[in-house]
């Protein structure tokens, strides 16, 4: 705790690393050789990740809230129409590094974050970024659905209307369809939302935020308060969703990791020798087939197979 | 071994469950001891103190019915005081006096209230001391007695920096002030009775904070704020000690008007003059307009109400 303002993470070193490697392999490694031998390194299926577009890059990211770190020194590459999940156990930092990325964190007056987010390689928290703006591009779906108390319509058309879209009554239309609700709700618009289940009501938050066009999705545990069948309906979506998205979820279910995403990071808690501080760090990073598989990290493999929780 | 041992197995088996019933039954029936009285007498006790309240009420309202029926006419809305000819008076300038005086107070005390409020729920920093000082400010204010704030309305918007002279809108400004800070507490429920989940959900759609607060914060802190409304408007009603001191008159035969100077009345005050006379037939007309009054305060209670409800928000 006490050495924690001063550890600055890696903002020296890492950069240059992951801006050659786009970072497929985030964990925090010790030895200097490593960073130019990855590079050189074929693997896998890396020729994918070079042609594919990042939408963020993370570069050594520590948030703390009043002092006391949640989550340290995390690098990753987000990639463009992909579903990216992030997996770990309670208190590895996952939604408080999802809440970075469109800056919901800035609510939290006690929050503050280090080292650097790279929206299509403008820096995140620059001074002449506005947080509003951010939202806008990168738009969030909450762990409980949080309808607002109005018609099924006016929670759809709130965005648009709030940011000055016009045609709102056709963008509800296309956001409803889009999120696979319009055939259950077209009847009773003007209905209060808080009137439909909680798996429509969820779908709802989603539509919601599609009809603001953002170009990236995060999803915070969007399917913890669900049914099996509206969980397996929201899957559907994000599947469909990601061609024209990019989505970021965080999820306590692996198994929703391995069935949803593309690429999975691994985080974990980390406590220093006294106990008395903890952390979350970034274990592995890489693409979810692997992660799943053939892990190269021991702790993830123990997380995946269920043998920690 | 089966056709010997089975009928007293059979007897043994159903003395064992009678015996299992009846010490289940035993365990189920109310235990002889005082906490069944206990119980009751506290259930009394809360129906006593339910009784005395409700009987006051009803008490007041009797009595002024009773006291006041000889009066009642259309006399009472339609004609002004008189000290000579106590059949004939009404308390037609007293009542639009009063009227005149709550809407004014609904008018300063609704935006100025709500914008504290949101203020202080949505904007201040609780860790700063002077937010601090401020709210504790606020909840003291909430209970000074009236009399203070007459004397400051008299000083300060009467006479003194403001100098309006003796006007209604003086009175209503005053008024306001002494219901502002019920105001400024009610809506401060309200709004941080509004989940932080809506919030968020509206500035992750990319709504600024103004945007949020003015199109999803407030409509749904409606109930609330229309609630403290209520109190305080219910409160400023029926208010005599500092409207005396900014100018309220007793015996004011014509219309008021906000800013004219020459004397406004009131209900409470003019029911105060009639009440302390000797004769009979003003104690008559005190109690017809205390009626009056009440049934003012519970038109505008009942509309408030219905307001109310028409915005009621399950969570």
């Amino acid at each position: 705790m006490g050495n924690s303002p001063t550890e600055q993470p890696g903002r020296t070193g890492r950069p240059n690393e992951d801006g050659q490697l786009h970072s497929e392999k985030p964990n925090d490694d010790r030895s200097p050789a490593q960073g130019i031998s990855v590079i050189r390194e074929p693997a896998r299926n890396d020729d994918d990740a070079w042609t594919k577009d990042t939408v963020f890059e993370v570069k050594g990211v520590t948030v703390c809230y009043s002092g006391k770190p949640a989550v340290k020194n995390v690098t990753m590459d987000i990639f463009r129409n992909e579903v990216t999940a992030l997996i770990g156990p309670s208190g590895c930092g996952k939604s408080t590094l999802l809440r970075c990325l469109n800056r919901m964190n800035d609510l939290i007056s006690s929050a503050s974050v280090d080292g650097e987010i790279l929206y299509r390689g403008q820096d995140l928290y620059g001074t002449k970024v506005d947080p509003v703006q951010v939202r806008k591009l990168v738009g969030m779906v909450f762990q409980k659905p949080n309808p607002f108390p109005k018609s099924i319509y006016d929670n759809i058309a709130f965005g648009p209307r709030v940011i000055g879209m016009d045609n709102v009554e056709e963008r509800v239309e296309k956001a409803l369809r889009r999120a696979a609700l319009w055939d259950e709700v077209k009847d009773r618009l003007d209905d209060n939302a808080y009137g439909m289940s909680g798996g429509q009501q969820q779908r709802l938050c989603i539509a919601r935020t599609l009809a603001v066009e953002p170009e990236v999705i995060l999803m915070d545990e969007p399917c913890s308060a669900l049914d099996p069948i509206s969980t397996g309906r929201i899957e559907d979506l994000m599947a469909e969703l990601k061609e024209d998205f990019s989505i970021v979820i965080v999820t306590h279910n692996m198994q929703q990791a391995a069935r949803v995403s593309d690429r999975t990071a691994f985080l974990i808690v980390e406590l220093d020798a006294t106990e008395d501080s903890r952390w979350g760090q970034l274990v592995e990073y890489d693409e979810t087939g692997r992660i799943f598989t053939n892990p190269r990290d021991s702790r993830t493999e123990d997380y995946v197979t269920g043998k920690v929780g | 071994m089966a056709p010997r041992t089975r009928i007293p197995g059979t007897e043994r088996a159903r003395l064992a469950t009678s015996g299992a019933h009846a010490t289940t039954l035993r365990r189920l029936t109310a235990q002889p001891g005082a906490d069944i009285w206990k119980g009751n007498i506290f259930l009394a006790a809360l129906l006593f103190a339910l009784t005395i309240a409700l009987a006051g009420l009803a008490a007041i309202i009797l009595q002024a019915a009773i006291e006041g029926a000889p009066a009642f006419s259309i006399k009472l809305l339609t004609n002004g005081p008189s000290t000579v000819n106590p059949e004939e008076a009404g308390f037609r300038p007293a009542l639009i006096g009063t009227l005149y005086l709550i809407l004014g107070v609904i008018l300063l005390v609704v935006p100025l209230g709500v914008a504290a409020a949101v203020y202080l729920e949505e904007y201040a920093d609780g860790n700063r001391w002077w937010n601090r000082v401020v709210e504790l400010n606020v909840q003291n204010l909430a209970g000074v007695p009236s009399i203070i704030y007459g004397i400051l309305g008299l000083a300060f918007i009467v006479r003194g920096p403001l100098d309006l002279g003796f006007i209604l809108a003086a009175g209503s400004l005053t008024l306001a002030l002494l219901v502002l800070p019920t105001v400024i507490l009610a809506s401060r429920e309200a709004i941080r009775a509004v989940p932080s989940s809506i919030r968020e959900g509206s500035l992750a759609l990319g709504a600024t904070q103004w945007q949020t607060i003015r199109r999803q914060v407030l409509p749904a802190a409606i109930p609330g704020v229309v609630t403290g409304v209520i109190l305080a408007v219910s409160r400023a009603i029926g208010e005599t000690a500092p409207l005396l001191l900014v100018g309220a008159a007793t015996f004011v035969t014509f219309n008021p008007s906000f800013l004219g100077d020459d004397g406004y009345s009131a209900l409470p005050v003019l029911i105060f003059n009639y009440a302390s006379r000797p004769q009979e037939e003003f104690r008559v007309l005190a109690a017809a307009g205390v009626v009056v009054m009440l049934v003012v305060l519970l038109a505008m209670n009942s509309f408030a109400i219905w307001l109310r409800n028409r915005y009621e928000q399950q969570w």
